[in-house]
């Protein structure tokens, strides 16, 4: 039975990284910035497409990963400075904007890779045992590169300039502007950051699951979930409420019922926000 | 002179018009067939080849002179409607098939929710329906589905002989059944379970996962050290795909996969590391044949599409059977109009084609299928016979 728990847990962890790393995107645009980017999803589904295609043209995992965080950071750029610096000021025309985007995206996609499902070849396979404990060698692989993403992630926040100049906008746009942070480069920095935050789940999300031009939705409504379960613009709250949306999931799946799954995720949430409105961290507006 | 001159011109019309009133009684007449699918969008993987296989029987046996019904000589002619993969264009697609008099068989959809769309209508119209789609079950042999007729297979009818064939060959003893929350598997639990256990083989197991999940992982666990020997699973590729690979993730889950589907891609990457994967070919494998009759089809598919056989052609396989059997049964009904009669003779006959079918009192087909197995890293086929 312990042994049981422990390998549930793991799933739960693992796939919970996954789920935090989307997050994190969203949390950055939606919570500092204002921007309701619906189509963070579809950028995870192009990283995912990215990753696929350097693995089978030979490229491997690692470069994968890398070209689909890159390519999708410049996609997010372009996408700043070409839509969402202009509906900054209007958030209801930034959200039908990217609603529209999903629509192109998608339906670009589908055909241009057809909608059939395709597997990557992961960079390791099969299980191997610690102890009595069966683990996913990918999977546990999965983990640690969530974990090194997200830790990466929080210090460059804590320790460089620009994580800085980002935390002192989240607490006053107004403010930080005041003090010399040029506000319009740090807010394309940061939809460049989180849309490569997404490229890099794209590529995680790849080596473990089935890739479509329609698989964007579930790492979208799971990010969004995270993004208000956490607080909003809260980094700890997107990982902490990560780990806690894939333990709720891999748990109610195993002890419970399988056919609830997503259904143990919102219970959570909607737990969450009635003890503590503002999410797990979300104290107050800007706090990273 | 100008008499007889207007005799002899007379007397030519004459000749030239009971000619012609001879050639044309000697000339097949047409038989108008309807043919509504999803000839784009999401679902054409289906009906696309279904549309083939009808085009090409009604192609042969058009070349063969037609069909002889009450002394008279017909030849087939096509009305297609493209369902678009939707259920409402599919609805109008068939109101414009039953707006046509001359149309009095319609060969219809494969998947469910444009089937339903197009088959009820045409159903309460009294036409003649011969289609494919799973929840068509529901409707035929009740008021409105009397004129209908399922040319595949329904669970029931396929799980006899499939359930059998993989017992025997996999040396199965003790399965786990993993299927999404749907009606449709409930319909295949239904179905399969009680033949395992008549068939000797423990069932403890039925887990149903949430549709559209892509992390297995929790539900496989719960079939983890169970003493189980194989898998049942369904019933799309990417879910049996994703459930083969995450079963070698996480270990200790059997590695034998008895599949529910069409397809045995899903565990061909996978051939190596699995101990064995058994799936439905629904109807005769075509992917290494080794009967003649199948090789020759084949051969004659090819040429007249212009396309190498894929996973998906065996849809045209299944209607093209249909549309020779349909060509039958007007013979014997000695009408080309009469849907009742044509019906009729449709449920009472026994037709040997590329493959055998016949259809039960309220027109389901039995018919012989093919089961793939991919054992021991080799893949090959077995035939399981018509019951």
């Amino acid at each position: 039975m312990l042994l049981d728990i422990v390998q549930t847990a793991f799933d739960g962890l693992m796939v919970g990284g996954l789920y935090a790393s989307v997050a994190l995107g969203i949390t950055l645009v939606f919570g500092l910035m204002g921007i309701l980017n619906f189509a963070h999803g579809q950028m995870v589904m192009l990283g995912a497409y990215i990753a696929f295609y350097a693995v089978a043209s030979g490229l491997g995992f690692w470069v994968g990963t890398a070209l689909a965080m890159l390519a999708m950071g410049l996609f997010g750029a372009l996408l700043e400075r070409a839509i969402f610096r202009r509906t900054l000021v209007d958030p209801m025309a930034g959200l039908t904007v990217s609603l529209g985007l999903i629509m192109i995206i998608e339906n670009l996609a589908a055909a241009w890779f057809t909608p059939d499902p395709r597997f990557m070849e992961p960079p390791l396979s099969g299980d191997f045992r610690l102890g009595p404990l069966a683990l996913s060698s990918q999977r546990l692989l999965v983990l640690l590169l969530a974990a090194a993403l997200i830790t990466a992630f929080y210090l460059f926040l804590k320790r460089t300039r620009l994580g800085k100049a980002i935390r002192a906008m989240a607490q006053s746009r107004q403010g930080a502007s005041l003090v010399g942070v040029k506000v319009t480069r740090v807010s394309a920095a940061i939809f460049m950051i989180g849309s490569a935050l997404a490229g890099a789940a794209g590529a995680l999300y790849a080596s473990l699951f089935a890739i479509s031009p329609f698989m964007g939705n579930t790492p979208l409504m799971k990010g969004f979930i995270l993004a208000a379960f956490g607080g909003l613009g809260s980094v700890p709250g997107a990982i902490v409420a990560g780990a806690l949306l894939g333990l709720a999931e891999s748990f109610g799946s195993r002890y419970l019922s399988a056919a609830f799954r997503d259904g143990y995720g919102f219970m959570l949430l909607i737990l969450t926000l009635l003890l503590m409105p503002n999410g797990l961290f979300g104290a107050r507006k800007g706090r990273i | 002179m100008a008499k007889s001159k207007f005799r002899r011109i007379a007397a030519l019309a004459l000749a030239s018009l009971l000619g012609c009133a001879a050639s044309m009684g000697a000339a097949a007449q047409s038989v108008k067939i309807g043919l509504i699918g999803s000839l784009t969008g999401p679902h054409s993987g289906w009906d696309l080849p279904a549309s083939e296989g009808v085009h090409m029987a009604f192609s042969e046996i058009n070349a063969a002179g037609g069909v002889t019904v009450g002394g008279k000589k017909y030849s087939f002619s096509l009305v297609e409607e493209d369902a678009q993969s939707k259920p409402d264009v599919a609805a109008a697609g068939a109101q414009k098939l039953l707006s046509d008099d001359d149309i009095h068989t319609v060969f219809g959809i494969l998947t469910s929710t444009p089937g339903m769309a197009a088959a009820v209508p045409i159903g309460k119209a009294k036409v003649l329906y011969i289609g494919g789609f799973t929840s068509m079950d529901s409707l035929l042999g009740k008021p409105g589905g009397e004129l209908m007729l399922r040319a595949l297979g329904s669970d029931p009818v396929t799980a006899i002989p499939f359930v059998q064939e993989v017992t025997k060959q996999l040396g199965v003893k003790k399965i786990g059944i993993l299927l999404p929350n749907e009606d449709v598997a409930k319909g295949i639990v239904a179905a399969y379970k009680p033949l395992f256990e008549k068939a000797g083989v423990q069932v403890p197991m039925v887990e149903f996962f949430q549709p559209g999940t892509t992390d297995f992982a929790p539900v496989l666990r719960k079939f983890q050290r169970q003493g189980l020997d194989s898998m049942f699973i369904g019933y799309s590729d990417p879910d049996a795909e994703a459930i083969v690979r995450q079963s070698l993730e996480v270990g200790d889950i059997p590695l034998r996969f008895i599949y529910r589907g069409g397809s045995g891609a899903p565990a061909v990457k996978y051939a190596s590391k699995i101990q064995s994967f058994a799936w439905q070919i629904l109807t005769r494998d075509l992917s290494s044949p080794t009967d003649p009759k199948v090789k020759a089809w084949i051969e004659r598919y090819k040429a007249y599409t212009k396309k190498d056989v894929t996973a998906n052609t065996y849809w045209a396989l299944t209607f093209y059977d249909s549309a020779f059997m349909l060509a039958r049964a007007m013979e014997a009904a000695g009408s080309v109009t009469d849907s009742k009669a044509i019906a009729a003779k449709l449920k009472g006959m026994r037709y040997d084609g590329v493959r055998q079918m016949r259809y039960d009192t309220d027109g389901r087909a039995f018919t012989d299928i093919d089961i793939g197995m991919i054992k021991d890293g080799k893949t090959f086929s077995v035939a399981a016979k018509i019951q």
